[in-house]
């Protein structure tokens, strides 16, 4: 069943999928940092306030994952960032997230040695997202 | 007995140029993101330091699924990183977006040399005997190419 875009339910089964992925588990051996999501407003798109998703992510595995407010997310030790349409566009596999990255699209902050170091396990949780199912808020 | 006026201490010209520098305002994000992979590695690790310091050259790199360049203009300690392919290049590195990232993952063996062995060396060298990854000027240049892949690499 679909669940709301970014909501705690949303965020529960991300984490499943994340867990449930062997690709992730030996991609992201050795990662330690947490990583947070912001997703811009557009209140045109019926996404109206900014929120955060802050991963706490350990070596190969989702501890964690909250969503919250843009602020906490910001606090992470990676934060990427990009309005909600773009986050829609990655999720639903319009957007690639490294060719977003290098595009200027998705906006890294953090060290780029060590995320580039783990550019395949990014990868596949960006796969993760793309199997949980979405309800969107401007498709309805 | 102290005295005040002869203690001037000599004072010893810092160097403060930054190793990397943006020849455009308004750098692309790509060139952003390989400057700044560029500087982090040079400013964290000794080895890519002695690359960087010895490194003279002008290395392309385009990206064939967002259709966008940037010039590394490696000047012996100093980069300078241009947006888009600027002339006179003695390497220009032409592949997928992925693939310019899995560059940077490979692994440095013995003798300095990249590791194409592995898995992400197999990969590489995979897409090189398939054609999605092209390097113009490798004649000539293959030294200058491990250098900047030394330089690039984040693996080990």
């Amino acid at each position: 069943m679909a669940v709301k875009a970014f909501s705690d339910e949303w965020a529960t089964q991300f984490k499943d999928e994340v867990n449930r992925s062997s690709v992730y588990k030996s991609a992201a051996k050795g990662w330690k940092w947490t990583v947070g999501l912001v997703v811009e407003a557009e209140p045109d798109k019926n996404f109206p306030d900014a929120k955060g998703v802050v991963m706490d992510l350990f070596d190969g595995s989702a501890r964690d994952i909250k969503v919250g407010p843009a602020a906490e997310a910001q606090k992470c030790d990676f934060v990427i960032t990009a309005p909600y349409s773009r986050w829609k566009q990655v999720a639903t596999k319009e957007l690639d997230a490294t060719k977003g990255m290098l595009q200027g699209k998705l906006k890294l902050k953090g060290d780029l040695p060590t995320i580039v170091r783990y550019t395949k396990a990014s990868q596949e949780m960006t796969e993760c997202t793309t199997r949980v199912p979405v309800e969107w808020p401007d498709e309805k | 007995m102290h005295d005040a006026g002869a203690g001037r201490m000599a004072r010893r010209k810092v160097a403060t140029q930054k190793p990397v520098e943006y020849a455009d305002v308004e750098p692309s994000a790509f060139a952003s993101m390989l400057g700044g992979l560029i500087e982090a590695n040079v400013e964290s690790r000794p080895e890519k330091r002695k690359d960087f310091d010895s490194l003279a050259a002008r290395v392309g790199i385009f990206v064939t699924d967002i259709d966008e360049g940037v010039t590394l203009d490696f000047q012996r300690g100093h980069l300078v990183v241009h947006n888009g392919l600027e002339p006179k290049r003695d390497l220009t590195i032409r592949a997928e977006a992925g693939t310019v990232m899995n560059l940077s993952n490979l692994r440095i063996g013995l003798f300095g040399m990249p590791v194409y062995y592995d898995e992400v060396g197999r990969g590489v060298a995979a897409k090189l005997v398939g054609g999605k990854l092209r390097i113009d000027g490798l004649l000539g240049n293959l030294a200058t190419l491990n250098t900047v892949t030394r330089i690039f690499s984040v693996a080990g």
